[in-house]
């Protein structure tokens, strides 16, 4: 919980739920666990609009309560985590993967459970269908039993997972409340329950819903009102109540993960050998634990019979490319065993340590030229070494080099490590190593990057603040365009109206969408260095625990 | 007189250090010459050890006397002992060379006398003064027709004192385009992957081979050379090593092992964070909202943005 971290968190919380969540979010993240007196006090809030900020983070998922540390009668305590707020940055990673995978349902689905937070399968479906129907031609429209297979689909491949029930929690935060058959909840509170310890998590409900989608007739504000409000009252039972879906976002990113490494595989051997690894991952989809150093050993049998058959691969040359991708330096597949034709595992994090170290790597290459990325690397591969040494190993003039060595060392991209021969530690007696310590300089990165993203999304919004007053303008006329269109105006009169924004104004919108385009995707590229820098550190966490 | 009774005894010595070219030792002396006392022997031991015709040694026994051959005991004909003294001690450093605070710490002689000696013993042509690679401002002093060593001089990577950083780096492209023009050629073959693989790697040998009729160097190279600038390639992330056994005999092959090495493809593309201006920003530490560095006033951004 990093003041970086926080003010990243702050300024997502901003831009998709507002200010007042924003406040409400960042007291809770800077100050731990409390009661909603101390956050009425602390955010100088109404009691209403906190109650609904915390209702709007409990529905996303971002905070947590659980019963007071003085005993059972205690008011309840929220809490909230950096991690699931960050993972607001990651949702167009997540929708367009769900695309590729499942079409334009499934990137609809996943669309509406990221924004809503936790929702009910019968009410998705319904949504969808509505928004797919809208989008088809007159007289089409989408049978709510496609939308419910892909649905099945997305649970089946673990990408939704039902929210974990809670048992015995406050009335006033009942958005789950428990159906009849689950276990019982764990005896200490502290621990919330992971959505995997029960049973049901994955099985799908069964549903009674038949129908087809509802196209929306008119597009005026008032009128969408009233259906969504119609909607919700709708008092249909169709067998699922009470059984709310959210993303599960870990096996979204071990697919990011898997892509990582079949990417780096493509890179650095060639096309059959990653489509070799991408077998191996899709095989091992299921039945790998998200923490797990490698995947379960596959014979090269089983492997030769998943292969796409495309790929039209002999079994020896196929033997040939997994005895090639064991010996690679940089390890990406082990061998096992010997048993079914040779037993071969993916190392994940020795794969992951390696694409971090590749990270490093091209940060210092990009930051301070070819020459100093050759003492990095350097030292990443002899651990320590003496100035001497560094200036002969990496064949660079003395004077350089230490201008080199001293630069990185102000940006702690590497350490200096003293070994004296005295026990006072006289300099002139003492010997002086240079080294890189991977896993902290991850993390220095990784607080870089949530800086730098932090920064992209201000200077995003001062952009639009800057030029307020055209957006507003621009979106006056696009209305008034609407409306005209809408009721049959004739040409002239469209084109007085577009006339009302100048030209240098809108040199100046394009401009500015343009800033704006811009910004956003640099957002997404530093969200993809967060990714791979978040997995390794995770990875080594859990590794050393 | 005195002149007399010494000459023999300095004839006979003389003629004994003939007999035995490697050096003989006192008790050599008193055997032959019985009736010599040991006063007057000595006497005639030190009248030619300062006519300069014989060299006074040490071994693990005593006192080891030889005679120094005629032509380098003309050469210092006209200089005196201390001259000499100096110079047996430049000619024992060797090829390494030596300071000239070692040459007082050895002779103890006033460092005054020395400058006047090596100044001396320069114009004569009999030493010579090396700069040392290791410390620009240190000379070290060795025999005028000796090749300094390596350390000294620093290899073939240096040439007057001054690290030849361009000729490093066009060897450093040469090798990398040899490697890579061979790995390139070994994809194209669209043979078996492992055939691929084997083809794409060139020893160290090769490379050595390849540069030398290059022919860009004046130096020559030796093979430990070329694997220090594929070290460094390795480093540069564009290469990677594998050591293999090799039967003894076969051509570049070290110890019964020979290093093979070919040309690599980067793993990742540069990463995001790179990607904006924030990843190279030079005063990252510095920047904050409201501050005089901050995100709205960034020029790097404004730049970026205009692209």
């Amino acid at each position: 919980m990093t003041a970086q971290e926080v003010r990243l968190c702050g300024l997502l919380l901003r831009e998709h739920f507002g200010e007042v969540v924003e406040k409400v979010g960042t007291q809770l993240l800077r100050s731990g666990a409390q009661n909603l007196r101390t956050i009425i006090h602390e955010t100088g809030l109404s009691v209403d609009l906190v109650k609904k900020s915390l209702m709007v983070l409990v529905q996303h998922g971002a905070c947590l309560f659980s019963s007071g540390r003085k005993g059972p009668g205690s008011p309840t305590e929220y809490r909230s985590g950096c991690d699931r707020i960050l993972r607001i940055l990651r949702y167009p990673r997540y929708i367009y993967t769900a695309k590729t995978l499942y079409g334009d349902t499934g990137e609809l689905i996943i669309e509406e459970l990221l924004q809503r937070g936790h929702m009910t399968m019968s009410g998705t479906v319904k949504t969808v269908a509505d928004r797919l129907t809208q989008n088809m031609e007159e007289g089409r429209s989408m049978d709510y039993s496609e939308v419910s297979s892909a649905f099945s689909k997305l649970v089946e491949t673990h990408f939704l997972q039902r929210c974990p029930p809670l048992a015995g929690a406050g009335t006033a935060d009942s958005t789950n409340p428990a159906p009849g058959a689950t276990p019982a909840t764990p005896s200490t509170p502290s621990a919330p329950p992971t959505p995997e310890s029960f049973p049901d998590c994955y099985k799908v409900p069964h549903m009674t819903l038949v129908g087809r989608g509802k196209r929306q007739l008119t597009a005026e504000d008032g009128e969408d009102q009233r259906n969504a409000k119609r909607q919700k009252m709708d008092p249909e039972a169709h067998g699922d109540e009470g059984i709310y879906w959210q993303v599960n976002f870990e096996r979204f990113h071990l697919h990011f993960r898997d892509q990582a490494i079949i990417s780096a595989v493509a890179n650095k051997l060639d096309q059959t050998s990653s489509e070799i690894v991408r077998t191996m991952l899709r095989m091992s989809e299921v039945t790998t634990s998200p923490a797990a150093t490698c995947t379960k050993p596959l014979s090269a049998n089983e492997i030769f019979r998943s292969l796409p058959a495309s790929y039209n691969i002999p079994r020896p040359i196929l033997d040939q490319y997994l005895t090639l991708l064991v010996d690679d330096p940089m390890e990406f597949v082990g061998k096992a065993g010997e048993s079914g034709g040779g037993m071969y595992v993916v190392n994940l994090h020795r794969a992951l340590a390696n694409l971090a170290r590749a990270t490093l790597e091209s940060v210092v290459q990009e930051r301070f030229g070819s020459r100093s990325a050759r003492i990095f690397r350097l030292l990443l591969r002899k651990r320590h070494l003496e100035q001497k040494q560094v200036e002969d190993f990496a064949m660079i003039p003395a004077k350089e080099a230490k201008d080199m060595l001293y630069t990185l060392l102000s940006q702690n991209l590497v350490q200096l490590q003293e070994i004296p021969k005295t026990p006072d530690y006289a300099p002139s007696r003492t010997f002086y190593l240079y080294t890189v310590n991977q896993l902290p300089t991850a993390r220095m990165l990784l607080q870089n990057c949530y800086k730098t993203v932090a920064n992209l999304i201000e200077r995003r919004l001062f952009e639009s603040k800057e030029s307020k007053r055209l957006l507003e303008k621009s979106q006056r006329i696009e209305a008034i365009l609407a409306s005209l269109q809408a009721s049959g105006a004739e040409p002239e009169q469209l084109t007085e109206v577009e006339e009302m924004i100048t030209a240098p104004e809108k040199q100046q919108l394009d401009g500015l969408r343009l800033h704006i385009n811009k910004l956003d995707s640099a957002e997404n590229q530093v969200d993809e260095t967060i990714f791979l820098l978040e997995s390794y550190v995770n990875s080594t966490a859990t590794s050393t625990s | 007189m005195m002149t007399t009774s010494m000459r023999s005894p300095v004839l006979r010595i003389k003629e004994l250090c003939q007999q035995f070219p490697q050096g003989i030792t006192d008790q050599v002396i008193q055997n032959d010459l019985p009736h010599l006392e040991p006063q007057q022997r000595a006497m005639a031991i030190n009248k030619l050890l300062s006519l300069g015709q014989l060299d006074l040694l040490r071994n693990s026994s005593g006192l080891l006397y030889r005679l120094k051959d005629s032509q380098s005991s003309s050469k210092m004909k006209g200089s005196d002992n201390q001259e000499k003294l100096v110079y047996q001690v430049i000619e024992d450093a060797g090829n390494k060379g030596i300071w000239s605070r070692d040459i007082r710490f050895k002779s103890n002689l006033p460092l005054t006398e020395i400058n006047k000696i090596l100044k001396n013993l320069e114009s004569k042509k009999l030493i010579k003064a090396v700069k040392s690679v290791a410390a620009s401002k240190k000379k070290v002093y060795m025999l005028y027709n000796l090749q300094p060593d390596r350390s000294v001089t620093g290899g073939a990577w240096y040439s007057d004192q001054d690290f030849e950083s361009e000729f490093v780096e066009v060897l450093n492209q040469q090798c990398f385009k040899f490697l890579q023009s061979k790995a390139e050629a070994a994809r194209d073959s669209k043979q078996s992957p492992m055939v691929q693989r084997n083809s794409s790697f060139a020893t160290s040998h090769e490379v050595w081979k390849y540069i030398c009729e290059l022919g860009i160097s004046k130096v020559d190279l030796s093979m430990d050379d070329i694997e220090t600038i594929l070290n460094t390639l390795i480093y540069d992330g564009k290469v990677e090593m594998t050591v293999i056994a090799a039967k003894e005999g076969t051509v570049g092959s070290v110890d019964g092992q020979m290093k093979l090495y070919r040309g690599v493809n980067a793993v990742i593309q540069p990463t995001g964070l790179v990607k904006t201006p924030c990843g190279l920003c030079p005063v990252f530490e510095d920047c904050h909202e409201g501050g005089e560095i901050s995100p709205s006033s960034c020029i790097y951004m404004t730049e970026w943005l205009d692209f």
